[in-house]
Order: structure tokens, then sequence, then C-alpha cells
């Protein structure tokens, strides 16, 4: 491993973290959610950003939230598996707002993972589970993913880790 | 400095409980994860309830932390057991309502299910709680060193994992001083129609993102100019240390068990 990808994964995942602790609790009044999961939709622009977003839902799942560890093998998995498959499919597409907008219902779709952990613990209805899960990924990825198609115009995310 | 700032949930303090290995309260606590799926009767979601009591007593934090902590998942922990109270028709009827009834297995089952989730959100909580982050990690890349022979890039995780932990205070301050910034040109993040917040959020993550990644650069030379190569031959600042407290913690955890086990139905 490249020390600069090292350093540049490491230093995502601490934004991923610094946001969803700064900017979550002002951002949209009554819609509350983890702005930070928009970050998922880098990887729409270079995989490589997908180990810095694993590993900023690792520490910030790990070691920030109150449901901590329970959620770590399921909520780090949701991440792994979702992006590992986004990739595969950013293989066949290259249109940036069709990836943005597969990626959002692809996450939305593999909210299952998460809805299943709940079935488990919590003895929660699988299928109701999903539906109010998936609504609150949905919100967050189809929200944020205009915001990263402005900042991609700015900051042209594929170059920014490849220069790395 | 660092060392003085809040820092994720840590509490720091010298209790039994803070001076465990993170490597024994880590085992601790993802055994814990499953032991608690055999408890099924009164009897044995009592000793799991007495257990953790225990443990949040020995730790010597404050309630008020843990009580805290529960804010975020409180509404799920109503609705989880007023669904199993609600939802499930097995055993005596307890309260008729006329359109309601309550039966004895729901209220059984909703108790049941809402302790096993406050003894697992508890246990957890003490561990982020008593654990400083960087020592969690230090635990974890030791408890993962077996996976370095099937090729996994533990040190480099484990690196990251400190790297991250060490920056986000740095990029708290900075996301802060540029959300003043904006702020103080005229931005509003909290106001208008939705389209207007979304685009007041994008002139406060570009100079976040542009400085994030001058960050990276300049700590990776940073870390080549001090000859940084990888794992290898790298020796550790902080040491840890196996106790005969780290036995006690986990003999405890096997008592318990086999308590459970010879307790459930």
């Amino acid at each position: 491993m490249k020390v600069k990808f090292l350093a540049a994964s490491a230093i995502i995942a601490a934004l991923y973290i610094a946001v969803t602790m700064l900017v979550a609790p002002i951002s949209f009044g009554q819609v509350q959610f983890r702005i930070a999961e928009m970050f998922n939709h880098l990887v729409a622009f270079n995989p490589r950003y997908m180990l810095g977003v694993v590993l900023g839902v690792l520490i910030s799942n790990f070691l920030f939230s109150s449901v901590g560890p329970i959620d770590l093998i399921f909520g780090v998995g949701h991440t792994v598996v979702t992006l590992g498959i986004f990739i595969i499919i950013c293989k066949f597409v290259k249109n940036i707002w069709t990836r943005l907008i597969i990626n959002t219902f692809l996450f939305t779709f593999t909210m299952f993972i998460i809805a299943f952990q709940l079935n488990i613990v919590l003895e929660l209805p699988f299928w109701e589970t999903w539906l109010v899960v998936a609504a609150g990924e949905f919100a967050v990825l189809a929200i944020s993913a205009p915001i990263m198609y402005l900042l991609n115009k700015r900051l042209n995310f594929k170059n920014l880790i490849e220069s790395e | 400095m660092m060392e003085k700032m809040i820092f994720g949930r840590y509490i720091p303090g010298d209790s039994f409980v803070h001076k465990l290995d993170p490597r024994a309260k880590l085992i601790f606590v993802f055994a814990f994860i499953f032991i608690v799926f055999f408890a099924n009767n009164a009897v044995t979601y009592g000793l799991l309830l007495a257990f953790t009591l225990l443990i949040i007593f020995i730790s010597r934090i404050r309630l008020y932390f843990l009580i805290n902590g529960l804010k975020p998942i409180v509404f799920l922990m109503i609705f989880t057991f007023l669904l199993h109270t609600l939802f499930t028709r097995e055993g005596a009827v307890i309260l008729d309502f006329g359109f309601l009834k309550i039966y004895e297995q729901g209220l059984k089952q909703g108790i049941f299910i809402s302790t096993r989730f406050l003894v697992l959100v508890f246990m957890t909580s003490i561990l982020t709680l008593t654990t400083s982050p960087i020592s969690i990690t230090d635990g974890l890349e030791v408890l993962l060193n077996p996976l370095k022979k099937l090729k996994a890039p533990v040190h480099e995780l484990a690196l990251m994992m400190s790297i991250s932990l060490r920056f986000i205070p740095t990029l708290m301050d900075e996301t802060d001083k540029i959300m003043k910034a904006q702020m103080a040109r005229g931005s509003d993040l909290s106001a208008g129609p939705l389209k207007d917040r979304l685009k007041a959020v994008v002139p406060l993550l570009v100079p976040l993102f542009v400085s994030a990644f001058k960050r990276a650069e300049d700590l990776a030379t940073a870390m080549e100019v001090r000859g940084y190569r990888g794992g290898e031959g790298r020796t550790r600042y902080r040491q840890l240390k196996w106790d005969y407290r780290d036995t006690i913690c986990l003999i405890s955890l096997v008592v318990l068990t086999a308590l459970l086990v010879f307790y459930r139905n």
C-alpha cells in the first residue's frame, strides 16, 4: 500500500467522522440524518475512495455511537458489500449521473442487511423494518447526489485521489 | 493539548474496568454480544441485567453518561417494546381494552427483548466509555494479527485508524471554522427552500475537501521523509500488558455463560 494512498484514506475516514459529528445536527432540521453517508457517492467518481469510506463507517460505528459494536459487523458489512457491488457496476456504467442514481437505489436495496440485523437483535418484523430503514437511507443519498455532482464540478474527485 | 481534548465518548478514570487491557475488553464485549442470545426466560434475563449493573457499578461511570447514550435509540426501544407487547397473542389476557388486548406472553416478550437491547447497549457503551479510542485500535491490531497470515493489511488498517483518530479533532475545528467563515459571508444553512439549503452546503464542503487532501499530502510526505516503510520491524510506544485482572474478567464471562446455559429453558 502506497503511503500517499494510506494517508488519503485515513483523512477521508476522519473527514467522514468529523462531518458526522459536526454538520449533522444543524444541517437539515426536521429530516435528521447522517449527512456523511453522502461520502458513499465518492466511489462513483473513483473506486479508490472505498477504503476511506469503509474506515470512516467502521470508526464512527465502533467508537462514537452508543449502539457501537453491535452495529459493527452488519453496518460495516453493509457498506463493504454495497460498495463492492457498486464498483463492479461502475465498470459497465460510465455516466456519472447514472452511477449516482444506481448507487442511491443500490444502498436503499441493501439496507435489508440492516433490517436483518434488527430482525435478529430486536426481533422486529423483517419486511416492515426494511421499508423504514431503506426510506431513511434513500432520503440521504437522493438528496446528497446532486450535492456531490456539484462538488465534483469544482473539485474533480477522480483526480483528487489519483494524484495522491 | 490533544490529550486534554474531550474525545469520542471516552471518560478517563482509574476503576477496575478502566485498567483492563483493551484486548480483554474487546474479547469480552464481542463474546457478550453472542452470549446475550442464550437468555430466554426471566431468570436468565435477570442474570444478564444483574451482571451488567455490577459492571456499571465497578466501572464507576456515572449513570448520566449511560442514559445520555441511550437518547438516540429511545424511540427504537419504545417501538420494539410496544410491537412485541401488542402483537404477541399467546398466554392469558392481562389487560383488556376491548379493541386492544394485552397478553401475558406479549408483555413478557416485550420486556425480554427490551432488556436484551438495553444490556447490549450498556455493555458496549462501557467499552467505549472506559477505553480510549487509541488503545482500542492498539488492542484490535494485536487481536487481528493472526489475519496477517492471510495477507490482510492489519498493520496498515490500524495505522489508518490511528491517523483518522488523530485528525478528527483537527478536521472538526476546520469544519467549524469554515462554517463560521461562510456564515459571516451571509450563507444560511437552516433557512429557505431545500434547494437553496443544498446549494449552501457546497461552499462548505469545497474548502473542507481541499484542505483535507492537502493535509493528507503533507502527512504522506512527512511519513516518507521519516522513512516509513510499513509495519515490518516497527517497535511500539504504547505497550499492552495482560494482567491478573484481565484473566478475572474473562473467567467471569465463562461463569456467566455457564449460568445462562444452566438456567435457560
